[in-house]
């Protein structure tokens, strides 16, 4: 019920990560570019001794990089081992949901619909509530054909 | 008491492990009773330490096993090969009761009797009654857990002799933990890094520059240890196979010798546990499926022994294990009927298919070829299992077979964490690392020296009168295109394990180093251009790139080795004149000079403070490497960097210093021999100038050294500081390598060519006779000498120097 979530925004809309999940906030620092990536995959860069992959939050959700201003601060989450830096427009707060993430009819349109798990009701409003893991997976079919090894 | 009984579980295991290697050499030479102290130790301290935890049915066992052992080693009995079960029996039930204990189960009642009825001790009976010496007989119904006191002062003396046995001293630890302290590491590395850059910049001081040093030496110890600390060498992975190859191949009827090869290959112990069942299972598979039974092989004009093969090899940062037996091999035939009939392809696809890719049927679910379904393997869970386990990890598995000759199964494991040799490069202004196993060389391409050409679209370089093809980096990667034109920039050549050889054009070559190859996203390796991620000092992460891919991307693999070549006439005429080619330069007295080209391994430069010539040879330090240094100019040297030719005859090297290097060139004039110059085969015309060749037969004969670092004999000191800090860099000096152990009078001298001690240790050791199988070298502590005595004052440099010389040449004759 009191679980803690972070409260973040991405592409202007106001969305919420689960605190346990969120193993850290960095300044963001050199981000080495990875060539031949897909798009929301914005490069490398190293937390201590760590590597983490930097994830565009707004092109991860289909969105363009150049309509939103980000933050220098990323939220740290680690996924089956691997550890991602997301890149996104605002960290404001940390909160208590008042309650469980639901849903709502009529979906949070095909973009979000794809992340989030729910809609969740915070102190300071509604937030989307988001799955880490399809943020990170990116858009479905991002348009590039990776070649294989022949 | 918990974490007592957990060390006695731990440390029983791991001594089974190591014992279980011995067993089998042992078996294959009963005779051979050195093998039989590793197994007896191990009975022994298991007695010892039942004893203090209260187990008398492990006591009794162990006590069995170690007098039938005893009897052996005093050569009162002969060990046979039922003795061999009977000791294997009676170790399989200690390990089983061992895993009920951790367990905290009962082990079932019974069958103890048996096991040492065979083992046939005559003495059976007093063995019993002795062995339980500090257990009452009643106790053996009390619980296990209820020994909580008592017996305070036999623990001591029973574990006693597994402290004083020489196993190496080890405590288990969680992987995270190890993976904390290493991230730690790492961070502090950083952290130091950024605080010698704020050092610089504040300028020099001192007081704070030295102790700064100080740390940086202790940190980069601290490192190399915590890295070690995860690894472990594969043997520790081949320490069970013989036994399970005994074992199985005695249950099957069939004769099977184990072969174990790179056991020294080191990748990360988490590693190690994930490939231990695949192997073991294409192990089983490999005696049941693939090895006949003896009879057959005779009849097949086979040797009735079969031989299995493990080899491992690091290459880059994958693992190749490659598991071979000289069975039957597999049956296409039958491979692909068998996978037409359970469905798993159509006839029509069968037809299609090649032979290659029929043999990879065998790692599809459900597929089983044996007539009959054994106990071992064979029934339809095997290799489908094994090569989604390999693939869980990123690895991948192949076969292929030859009808009647054997089975080749081959492993790639990527190591998660491995430090490997790296080169970083640059293009488009991006840095990435190319593992340095792949590279063959590193040619600063001049445009006419490669000869850079484009056909079509490919691009290619001309090497040893090959055409190779060329990869333009930034072009591979998409990146925007670099400042620097096609033809200038620099070309790694690197060679594939396929053997193919191609170029990648960089811009330039940044550094090279030890990488600590860390894994990446699923995102990102899906891409297939990267193997890993790496830092660089200054803490920014750069790309390694998967070379193996990158070339498979561009078609450059080729299974059959159809390799690009000049046409068959221009190869064999250019190989004609390879043989008659030779590299031009000027050397230090302005002497035009040429050297055959099949000598010349490369072009190095070094930094004058890398050179030293103190000794009647002139040495340079070249990649860690102390080689022979001739041609030096007699005074000072003329810069502080100098070009030198790195000349190679197969097993020595050399360097020859050039003041100017021009180009290779063909020696078409007559060479005429010259007697003056012991150094100069012969003088010829190249154009319009005399051109001195040199005679490497002479120059190696002279001057050529095998690399010092490969070749230098093993020296083993006395135990004191004297020796450590005063003694230790004389010998070092000398040529030789300190050992680790030192030469404390003991019979066990087989680790060392050399053998320093002191007199009475000497005595001591003579005393015992102890023989020596080493060469010694005997010091005393006064000057004066007794007649007649081979001892050397242990400050007479001079004799000091001489002997250890003596000992050298002596030991290189041997070898």
């Amino acid at each position: 019920m009191n679980d803690l979530i972070v409260m973040i925004q991405i592409a202007g809309r106001r969305c919420a990560l689960p605190a346990r999940e969120v193993q850290s906030v960095i300044e963001l620092g050199t981000v080495t570019p990875v060539p031949q990536s897909p798009d929301h995959i914005s490069g490398l860069t190293a937390m201590r001794s760590q590597a983490l992959t930097v994830i565009d939050s707004r092109v991860a959700l289909g969105f363009s990089a150049d309509e939103w201003s980000t933050d220098s601060r990323a939220a740290v989450v680690a996924i089956d081992g691997h550890s991602y830096a997301l890149v996104i427009d605002a960290i404001e707060d940390i909160a208590t949901a008042l309650g469980e993430s639901g849903e709502v009819t009529g979906g949070f349109g095909p973009e979000w619909t794809r992340v989030a798990t729910g809609m969740i009701e915070t102190p300071t409003g509604p937030a989307l509530m988001l799955n880490i893991g399809q943020l990170i997976a990116g858009p479905p079919n991002d348009g590039k054909t990776f070649a294989a090894a022949a | 008491m918990d974490d007592l009984l957990a060390d006695f579980v731990a440390e029983t295991r791991e001594m089974l492990e190591a014992s279980e290697g011995e067993i089998i050499a042992w078996e294959a030479d009963p005779a051979d009773t050195a093998r039989l102290d590793a197994i007896f130790r191990f009975v022994h301290t298991v007695k010892g330490n039942c004893g203090f935890f209260d187990f008398p049915r492990l006591a009794r066992l162990s006590h069995a096993a170690e007098d039938a052992l005893a009897d052996c080693r005093s050569n009162r009995r002969s060990a046979d090969s039922a003795l061999v079960t009977a000791v294997l029996a009676v170790v399989d039930r200690i390990a089983q009761m061992v895993d009920a204990i951790e367990a905290g189960e009962d082990f079932p009642e019974g069958g103890d009797d048996d096991l040492i009825a065979a083992l046939g001790n005559d003495n059976e009976d007093d063995g019993a009654m002795t062995a339980p010496s500090p257990l009452p007989g009643p106790v053996q119904d009390q619980d296990e857990d209820g020994d909580e006191d008592g017996n305070g002062a036999e623990p001591q003396a029973a574990r006693r002799p597994s402290a004083s046995s020489g196993v190496q001293r080890s405590i288990r630890l969680p992987v995270d933990l190890l993976d904390r302290v290493m991230s730690g590491v790492s961070d502090m590395v950083l952290a130091r890094n950024d605080l010698g850059h704020r050092l610089r910049q504040a300028g020099n001081q001192p007081t704070i520059d030295g102790p700064f040093e100080r740390l940086t030496t202790i940190l980069t110890d601290v490192r190399d240890a915590i890295t070690r600390m995860r690894m472990q060498r594969i043997e520790t992975l081949y320490a069970a196979l013989p036994r399970l190859v005994r074992d199985l191949s005695s249950e099957l009827g069939k004769q099977v010798m184990i072969d174990l090869e790179g056991g020294d290959v080191e990748l990360d112990r988490e590693m190690v546990e994930m490939i231990r069942d695949p192997l073991t299972h294409i192990i089983r598979n490999a005696i049941d499926h693939g090895i006949e039974p003896p009879g057959d092989r005779l009849r097949n004009g086979k040797r009735e022994i079969a031989m299995l093969t493990i080899a491992a090899r690091q290459a880059g940062n994958t693992i190749s294990i490659v598991v071979s037996d000289d069975g039957r091999g597999l049956d296409e035939e039958k491979i692909g009927a068998e996978a037409v009939k359970t469905g798993l392809i159509s006839a029509e696809e069968h037809a299609a298919m090649d032979r290659e890719k029929v043999f990879q049927l065998i790692f599809e679910p459900g597929f089983s070829t044996a007539d009959a379904v054994s106990n071992v393997s064979g029934r339809g869970v095997g290799l489908d299992v094994v090569r989604e386990n390999l693939e869980k990890v990123g690895g991948s598995i192949k076969v292929s077979s030859t009808p009647g000759v054997g089975t080749l199964f081959t492993l790639q494991i990527p190591l998660t964490l491995s430090i490997i040799a790296g080169l970083t490069i640059e293009a488009s202004g991006q840095r990435f690392a190319i593992p340095q196993s792949y590279i063959e060389e590193i040619i600063h391409c001049s445009g006419k020296a490669l000869d850079f050409t484009r056909v079509g679209e490919i691009a290619l370089v001309t090497f040893r009168g090959n055409r190779v093809p060329c990869l333009m980096l930034s072009e591979v990667l998409g990146l925007k295109g670099s400042a620097i034109t096609e033809g200038n920039r620099t070309m790694v050549l690197m060679r594939l394990a396929s053997g193919d050889l191609f170029a990648l054009a960089v811009d330039r070559i940044d550094n090279h180093g030890d990488l600590v190859v860390k894994p990446l996203a699923p995102a990102v390796m899906k891409t297939g251009f990267y193997a890993g991620s790496t830092l660089l000092d200054d803490g920014q992460p750069i790309l390694l790139l998967d070379v193996t891919n990158i070339a498979a991307m561009h078609g450059l693999v080729s299974d059959a080795r159809t390799r690009l070549a000049v046409p068959e006439g221009t190869e064999q005429a250019s190989a004609a004149k390879n043989a008659q080619r030779a590299m031009l330069f000027s050397d230090h007295d302005g002497r035009l000079c040429a050297v055959r080209l099949e000598l010349v391994q490369r072009i190095e430069t070094a930094f004058a403070s890398d050179i030293e010539r103190s000794g009647a040879t002139a040495h340079a330090v070249i990649d860690s490497t102390i080689l022979p240094l001739v041609g030096l100019p007699d005074g000072p040297l003329p810069s502080d960097k100098l070009r030198l030719l790195r000349l190679s005859d197969g097993n020595s090297e050399l360097l020859y210093a050039a003041r100017e290097i021009e180009d290779a060139v063909e020696l078409s004039s007559e060479l005429k021999p010259v007697k003056d110059d012991p150094l100069v085969e012969a003088i010829t015309l190249v154009g319009a100038r005399t051109v001195s060749l040199l005679d490497g037969h002479r120059l190696f004969a002279l001057h050529g050294e095998a690399p010092r670092t490969t070749a230098r004999p093993v020296c083993r000191l006395p135990d004191n500081d004297w020796a450590r800090s005063i003694l230790a860099p004389l010998v070092r000096s000398a040529g030789y390598d300190i050992s680790d152990q030192c030469a404390a009078p003991s019979g066990d001298s087989e680790t060392s060519d050399l053998l320093i001690l002191f007199e009475e240790d000497y005595e001591v050791a003579a005393a015992l006779e102890w023989t020596f199988n080493s060469q010694v070298i005997r010091l005393r502590n006064l000057p004066q000498a007794a007649a007649d005595d081979e001892t050397i004052y242990r400050y007479d440099r001079d004799a000091l120097l001489d002997a250890l010389g003596k000992a050298r040449l002596a030991l290189g004759g041997k070898k």
